[in-house]
């Protein structure tokens, strides 16, 4: 029987949700399939992870723990991988795409010799391989890409599946893993982290995106209040990250992240194709923007055209109004 | 890589260019960038090397032009169904004999997002590396790269030779100057034949393969609301809570 | 100085680039330089280019499956409408197949490129394959003047020698004012707005539609009530798998009708015989763009000073006298006339007026000024309220009664055709408008 397998990314010690999203797909075609679904977790205390997972239907959950993976680092990462890989040998290795995969997964390809297909919007199995659908020109356009081969790595964009659960008491396997300090190709000097306990914007179910016409501290404290009463994550455009405004990882986009909330308000952002591309999947967008013409108005379903200094205070107030 | 925002359109699955042009990728255009300010302030030597069709030279002339000092064009006629697995391939095998202290990529291209490469040039050539960089110094001889990871940024040290992938949020790469364009005129771009890299062609045949291309989706614009910015501001958010259902 | 150049060129467009193929076939050491990303990045114009000249500059261009044009014009059509009808002056002839082409339709990203790509071919096979240049992505700050003559350019902090300059800089022709050859205040009154929607079809549907045969094409212009009361005309051309729609506003006109030409745009694709026209098409690509009047009261005080020439729509050698618009055919025959001022100049190693009015004396003997001097009243008559509306609207009234048949007496002609000039006109009137059409056509 053949095994489709999912990396269960750990970040900030919470389990990701985007890779649970992959497991629930993982789940429904390996049971298609009649093929195994498993997963596997890396962390410095994978285990305490198990019961998370298993309510998503992995028939088998492999632990791999260690200290070494209490911050991400590519080398131990790597190596957990291809020992993961060759002693499970699956047919397909689904991961959710966030920057820790994004780090290693063509690594991890040429080291096992295995096809794959990175960032995809969804995929299925195919006879010899699998098939999946990529938005690619920057996001202008899809494409299905096949890949054939008897090992093949996807990794999938955060909220391309919905998280299904469906428990199952999996057979829990302990990988050993040793790595010498000689064997590290890098060192970790420093993490600097975002500011605050800002919510995963991966994870996040409604999101409050900043860009350049949020001009000062007042804008950002609109920005922030909105956010708060929404219980929303903060986003930004290039424009503000770039300038510093707000954290790097914060940025939305193409070379930022590609989210898919409920609701996105776009705040002052012009709606670059770029910037588009990383947030055109979330369900409802609303977009505040002074400019009738702006792209941004394009991808909205609520555009409200108005100075943000104008529009904010009145919006969280009816906000705040109809939470209460 | 072809200009991804020129006009496009797709026939019966195929995706056809308006426009047959090569463009820098502008994440390697910060790669490119970042080598130069290494270069001004350590020294040493900027090469370019570009695995592409007879007109990737118009491309690989602006990096010339940006100022890298000369550029290995590695022909391939661009019919080839190659995938980032096959450019690595190739790459390596190019990087395999040959001195350097840092290899630069960009973190993904352009025109398809992979973000692949990188990494597996350097694990072909079992390099240090680090993927999504956004900064970069040189200290005690190491490379000291800040990666932007999933939630912060990761400070990372490492020895040459190693691989770094760019992001564009790295820099903001320059602009030719005239002088820069006509002086890189003069400046010498190897071309080389795949064949002489000593790789087997059947290895750089692509595991993966485009079949199709299709349209998005269509997002349908909504509505927009003009008018007085507190009764529209209301409105909207009604509109979230008893229409849409976000609330 | 080692690095001057014989000649500097200041622009990319039709006007730059053939004087560039004249310096580079000449075995002249020039610059060219173009602000866009590329040759014709910044040219979203476009239409047909009229004339053989193109011949000259690449031979044979039509052997060139993919070169850069799209289609070659045997079917040509002026159409007068009102509100519901249009009535139109058709021409087809397959004489129009015969090559050189008389006529091709050119989409200006693409064919600017194209023949970019022709200029650096001459550059690489003559003397100064290493020495010539054509760089994009600069644009020139300054022309450099010594003494009132030019001796190069200035981009950013760069200067750039040369013993002569043509500008090419095309309508927005800033450099032209700043040498002084151009009033500092040209009246926007004297220049139009173009506007133009590139509306895609499937290949084999546009081909039907507009019966168009192998690479074929087709051109209309048309007058009334396209332009919605605005002075103006309206555009439509076939490319490969597109049409370009568009039209021609005065920009005076629009400001005191308080008219977007967007909104004037729609207006016109509202029309049945457009609205038939593009059914089914996706509009892809939509720009806007100064164009001049060919109004000689905006032409520029001479066309050379010392070491400088100046060429195409920076000097505002345009036509538009209703049947076509002439700017791209106009721009290239005077680059290559420029051009090869250049030549002489350099083998009298004179760069002065002296040597250089000789340009100003091939434009006059050539077409272009004959046209330009022989149908400035056409121009002007073309945008009087006769002929913008009362023409379209009689001609359309006449056509709707001749075009009819019902079940009842029809009248004679004659009849009909007087009835339609009392509604929309006058006898008076178009007695006067035939008496100056007859003079400057
Ligand atoms: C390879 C590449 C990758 C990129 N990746 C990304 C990416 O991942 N993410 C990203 O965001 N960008 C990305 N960019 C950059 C992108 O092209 C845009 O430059 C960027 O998104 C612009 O940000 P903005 O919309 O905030 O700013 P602008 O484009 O300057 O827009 C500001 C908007 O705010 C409006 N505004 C101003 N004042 C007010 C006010 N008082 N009230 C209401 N509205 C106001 C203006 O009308 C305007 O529309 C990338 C670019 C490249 C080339
Ligand atoms: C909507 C529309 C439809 C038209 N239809 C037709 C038609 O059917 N037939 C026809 O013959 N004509 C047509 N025309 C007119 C025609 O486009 C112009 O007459 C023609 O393009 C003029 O060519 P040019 O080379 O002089 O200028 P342009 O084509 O404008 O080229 C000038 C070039 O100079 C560059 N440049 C400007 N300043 C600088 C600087 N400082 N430094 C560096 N580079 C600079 C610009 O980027 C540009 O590429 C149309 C125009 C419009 C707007
Ligand atoms: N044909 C090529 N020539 C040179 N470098 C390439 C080529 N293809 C990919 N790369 C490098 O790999 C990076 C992108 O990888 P990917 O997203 O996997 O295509 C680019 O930014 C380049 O640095």
């Amino acid at each position: 029987m053949s095994t489709i397998l999912t990396y269960i990314a750990i970040s900030d010690g919470k389990l990701k949700r985007s890779s649970l999203e992959v497991l629930s797909h993982c789940k429904s075609l390996a049971d298609a399939a009649g093929a195994s679904c498993e997963a596997v977790v890396i962390d410095a205390n994978a285990s305490s992870f198990i019961e998370g997972i298993q309510k998503y239907g992995a028939s088998k959950v492999h632990v791999v723990e260690d200290p070494i993976f209490k911050n991400h680092m590519n080398t131990p990462l790597l190596k957990a991988l291809s020992k993961v890989m060759s002693s499970i040998n699956p047919s397909v290795f689904a991961f959710a795409s966030t920057e820790g995969t994004k780090d290693v997964l063509g690594a991890l390809a040429a080291n096992q010799n295995a096809a794959v297909i990175a960032d995809v919007a969804s995929f299925k199995l195919i006879d010899g391989g699998v098939t999946a659908k990529r938005p690619v020109m920057a996001a202008k356009i899809m494409n299905n890409t096949e890949a054939k081969s008897d090992k093949v790595l996807v990794s999938v964009r955060s909220g391309s599946y919905d998280l299904n659960e469906s428990p199952e008491s999996a057979e829990v396997v302990n990988i050993d893993f040793s790595m010498d300090d000689s064997e590290m190709k890098s060192t970790l000097r420093e993490i600097i982290s975002a500011s605050g306990d800002t919510i995963d914007l991966n994870e996040a179910e409604a999101i409050v995106a900043a860009g350049r016409g949020v001009k000062d501290e007042d804008g950002k404290a609109l920005i922030s209040e909105l956010a708060s009463v929404l219980k929303a994550g903060i986003g930004a455009s290039r424009a503000l990250t770039e300038s510093g405004v707000y954290d790097p990882s914060l940025q939305i986009g193409q070379t930022g992240k590609v989210v898919s909330p409920q609701l996105y308000i776009a705040v002052g952002i012009s709606g670059a194709i770029q910037h588009v591309a990383g947030m055109a999947n979330s369900k409802v967008i609303v977009a505040i923007n002074k400019d009738p013409d702006a792209p941004i108005f394009e991808v909205a379903d609520y555009g409200i055209v108005g100075d943000l200094y104008k529009v904010l205070p009145p919006f969280i107030e009816e906000i705040k109004k109809i939470k209460s | 890589m072809p200009d991804v925002y020129a006009p496009l359109q797709i026939k019966e699955g195929e995706l056809i260019m308006d426009a047959d042009r090569m463009v820098l990728n502008a994440y390697d255009a910060s790669a490119v960038e970042e080598a130069l300010v290494l270069k001004e302030k350590h020294g040493g030597e900027v090469e370019v090397v570009c695995i592409g069709p007879a007109k990737a030279s118009e491309t690989i002339r602006k990096a010339l032009a940006m100022g890298a000092d000369k550029a290995t064009h590695i022909i391939a006629s661009g019919d080839e169904e190659y995938d980032s697995a096959s450019y690595a391939k190739i790459l390596s095998a190019f990087f395999k004999d040959k001195e350097y202290d840092v290899i630069g990529l960009g973190k993904q291209s352009q025109d398809t997002d992979s973000g692949l490469t990188g990494s597996m040039v350097a694990e072909h050539l079992s390099l240090p590396y680090t993927t999504n960089a956004v900064g970069l110094e040189v200290e005690n001889g190491n490379l000291v790269v800040k990666r932007q990871g999933d939630s912060g940024q990761e400070m990372i040290e490492l020895p040459t030779p190693c691989a770094v992938t760019c992001s564009n949020d790295m820099n903001d790469p320059r602009i030719p100057n005239l002088k820069g364009i006509m002086a890189s005129k003069r400046k010498p771009i190897d071309q080389v034949e795949i064949s002489s890299l000593g790789i087997d062609e059947t290895e750089l045949q692509a595991d993966t393969k485009v079949t199709s291309y299709e349209e998005k989706p269509a997002r349908q614009a909504g509505k927009k609301y003009e008018g007085e910015a507190e009764e529209v501001a209301r409105e909207v958010a009604q509109l979230l809570d008893t229409e849409a259902n976000v609330l | 100085m080692e690095d001057k150049f014989d000649c500097i060129v200041i622009g990319g467009g039709v006007a730059g680039l053939a004087a560039a193929m004249t310096l580079a076939r000449n075995n002249m050491k020039f610059l060219l330089i173009e602000k866009g990303e590329f040759p014709g990045s910044k040219n979203v114009s476009g239409g047909v280019l009229w004339g053989s000249d193109l011949n000259k500059l690449v031979p044979n261009y039509w052997e060139e499956e993919d070169g850069g044009w799209d289609r070659f014009i045997n079917h040509r059509r002026l159409t007068f409408m009102d509100e519901q009808s249009s009535f139109s002056l058709d021409f087809k002839s397959s004489h129009f197949n015969e090559k050189p082409y008389t006529g091709v339709v050119v989409l200006r990203s693409k064919f600017d490129n194209w023949l970019a790509g022709k200029v650096q071919e001459a550059i690489d096979a003559s003397d100064f394959a290493m020495d010539s240049f054509i760089a994009t992505d600069i644009k020139v700050d300054e022309v450099i003047l010594e003494n009132d003559k030019a001796v190069g350019i200035k981009t950013g902090e760069d200067e750039f020698y040369a013993d002569s300059v043509i500008i090419a800089e095309g309508v927005n022709n800033l450099l032209t004012r700043q040498v002084g050859l151009q009033d500092k205040y040209v009246p926007a009154d004297h220049m139009l707005t173009g506007i133009k929607e590139i509306i895609r079809f499937d290949q084999k549907v546009l081909e039907d539609r507009f019966q168009l045969n192998g690479l074929s094409g087709m051109s209309n212009e048309f007058v009334g009530w396209a332009t919605n009361g605005i002075e103006g005309g309206g555009f439509l051309y076939t490319n490969r798998d597109t049409i370009s729609l568009g039209l021609v506003l005065g920009l005076k006109d629009l400001r005191e009708k308080k008219q977007k030409p967007y909104d004037v745009l729609n207006h016109f694709k509202q029309h049945p015989t457009i609205a038939d026209a593009i059914k089914g098409g996706e509009v892809v690509e939509y720009s806007a763009h100064v164009v001049s009047s060919g109004d000689s009261r905006v032409m520029p005080k001479e066309l050379y000073k010392d070491g400088i020439l100046l060429v195409g729509e920076a000097a505002n050698l345009l036509m538009n006298a209703g049947k076509a618009i002439q700017g791209m055919d106009y721009a290239m025959r005077s680059g290559i006339l420029a051009a090869e001022t250049i030549v002489e100049a350099k083998a009298k190693n004179d760069y002065t007026s002296a040597i250089l009015k000789e340009y100003r004396k091939k434009m006059d003997d050539s077409y272009v000024m004959k046209d330009i001097k022989g149908f400035q009243d056409a121009v002007h008559l073309l945008h009087t309220d006769v002929m913008q509306n009362k023409v379209p609207n009689l001609v359309c009234d006449f056509g709707r009664q001749f075009f009819s048949i019902k079940n009842e007496p029809t009248p004679k002609s004659e009849k009909m055709l007087l009835g339609a000039v009392k509604r929309h006109s006058s006898l008076w009137e178009l007695a006067k408008l035939g008496f100056k059409a007859r003079k400057s056509l």
